[in-house]
């Protein structure tokens, strides 16, 4: 992370055009609902990329259960909306405050557990919630939830709802990374005994990563279930949301802010086309994936070549 | 402890798993000295630094930083009370650069912001010698300029004792000349100084007092000439004839 960015003005005016602009195509809906429901996956899979990026690219906690956190808001607006009647953005609040809750609560024996071991385990837990939803009759068991609200947002306010969301995830994270929590963060990851050792609180720094990253990943999934109108145990929960949070952290770049928003562009890009083949898109997901961690293992933000100097400054 | 002691070790037990290291080790060290810690390997040296630094924990004994027991105290919190470590094999933050790895130490050792951190980092490098190569990836320097880093990083924490691990080792003669001029100018500093080292020839010279290790316990401490020309550091390091 450089900290003194010659270039920030320049980025930042570049940054808030571009919001601008997506804003009154948002608020304005003149590139057609088309483009916008393209635009507000996009801006999901940033945000659930970028957050996944911050807990395994900067933090070091390769996390494989984040769609718990997705199933889970996913559901309570379900509930709120359709079993009690009450207003969506309540839903999505009460989501979010038991994301956190849950992020909270699991944190205080995931974070125990380090590298191979945390995957795992937060893999199973997001499988073990999912089993539970499946076999809860309050939640319709299999048979799924549906989203209701009067009247139904249309896909403009949802992009503008995402923009937002996107937006506030990036600049927070950004914010975060320069601020010196970044720094310890960042020290964590590289070295969590060193990084205690040089003063930096690992405990809670690691949690604080945890339960921002639940949080803001269960608002995507809160916005994600508001634009499909049903949830299903299968679908809250699928280890599929991670494994493209991987992917768009892979193709873009993991450690750069910038990274997971290029591999979000790509990955939807992508998976809209390869869905003409049935079968086959996962397969050659998966191969580019493959293919990007032999040779560009830094990914595309940061794939030009490296000054000679800096290789061979090693001994 | 006794007045102008900053650090004291009370009949301290540790190890890993089963197998126990120190085994009783008790010893003091003054404020503003260089206390070098000698012994053969094994004997507990680094563990002995682990357990003051919060990285393992004793099973028994006590521990005082300036009269105040820290034996449970995490290790963060003993590096913002003013204990900093260099490690024997240098442990750089390898994904951030020099400057970021001495701004670390900087922010969460010494308790400051990164703006007033800012000045400090860049100081520290000057002294260090590392001014130059402070936006290089710190995975990308060499063993020298690692081993400088690991001081930069400590020094950039505040600290009133600084726990040296073998700094000289793997470097070679003229290598080790130039850290220990970096060490030499740590006592102009009035840092209190504990330094383990292999190569004692090097340390004797700037060193107060002498702690010999052997099993896990104190076997001798005091003056340097008197520790070095014991009969029970002779039959460690020569054997029994």
């Amino acid at each position: 992370m450089h900290r003194n960015d010659p270039h920030k003005g320049i980025r930042t005016v570049l940054y808030t055009a571009v919001f601008l602009l997506l804003l009154a195509a948002g608020l304005t809906g003149f590139p057609g609902n088309n483009i916008l429901r393209y635009g507000f996956r996009i801006l999901l899979y940033i945000t659930i990329g970028e957050m996944w990026n911050l807990l395994s690219g900067y933090a070091g906690m390769t996390s494989l259960g984040q769609q718990a956190f997705i199933g889970l808001s996913g559901y309570t607006l379900a509930v709120v909306t359709t079993r009690y009647g009450l207003p969506y953005p309540l839903g999505i609040l009460l989501g979010l405050l038991i994301s956190l809750a849950a992020a909270f609560l699991l944190s205080l024996f995931l974070l125990r557990i380090d590298g191979m071991y945390f995957a795992i385990t937060t893999w199973v837990v997001a499988e073990a919630l999912g089993t539970l939803f499946m076999s809860m009759t309050y939640v319709n068991r299999g048979a799924g939830m549906t989203v209701t609200a009067e009247p139904y947002p249309r896909i403009g306010r949802l992009f503008v709802m995402a923009l937002l969301l996107c937006s506030l995830s990036l600049v927070l994270a950004e914010l975060l990374l320069r601020s010196g929590y970044g720094l310890g963060i960042m020290a964590m990851r590289d070295d969590p005994e060193a990084a205690e050792a040089a003063g930096v609180n690992v405990k809670l720094a690691k949690r604080a990563v945890y339960i921002f990253a639940a949080g803001v990943t269960a608002l995507a999934g809160s916005l994600f279930f508001l634009n499909k109108g049903t949830i299903y145990p299968e679908s809250g929960f699928d280890i599929g949301w991670t494994i493209s949070m991987v992917f768009i952290v892979i193709i873009g770049g993991s450690g750069t802010i910038e990274g997971p928003v290029i591999g979000a562009v790509l990955y939807v890009l992508l998976s809209e086309y390869l869905a003409r083949y049935p079968g086959w898109s996962n397969m050659i997901l998966g191969a580019i994936a493959i293919l990007m961690i032999l040779f560009c293992p830094r990914g595309i933000v940061r794939f030009s070549p490296r000054p000679k100097d800096h290789l061979t400054k090693a001994r | 402890m006794r007045s102008g002691e900053i650090i004291s070790f009370d009949d301290i037990k540790a190890g890993y798993g089963r197998s126990r290291i120190l085994k009783g080790l008790s010893f003091s060290v003054r404020e503003g000295e260089v206390f070098g810690v000698i012994g053969p390997n094994g004997c507990g040296k680094s563990t002995m630094l682990n357990v003051l630094t919060g990285t393992l924990c004793p099973s028994s004994g006590r521990l005082f930083y300036r009269e105040k027991e820290i034996s449970g105290l995490p290790s963060y919190k003993r590096c913002r009370l003013g204990i900093g470590r260099t490690w024997q094999i240098p442990r750089p933050f390898t994904g951030m650069t020099v400057y970021d790895n001495v701004l670390t130490g900087a922010v969460h050792g010494a308790g400051e912001s990164v703006k007033q951190s800012r000045e400090k980092a860049e100081k520290v490098l000057k002294e260090t010698g590392l001014a130059d190569k402070s936006r290089i990836p710190s995975g990308e320097l060499t063993l020298l300029d690692r081993k400088r880093l690991e001081l930069a990083r400590a020094m950039a924490s505040g600290p009133e004792v600084l726990l040296l691990d073998e700094v000289a080792a793997g470097l070679t003669e003229a290598e080790t000349k130039e850290i220990m001029a970096l060490v030499g100018g740590l006592r102009e500093r009035k840092y209190t100084v504990i330094w383990i080292e292999h190569n004692i020839e090097t340390m004797l010279k700037a060193t107060d007092r002498l702690m010999c290790m052997a099993d896990g316990r104190n076997v001798i401490c005091g003056d340097p000439g008197e520790v070095m020309g014991s009969e029970i550091v002779e039959e460690l390091y020569l054997g029994k004839d």
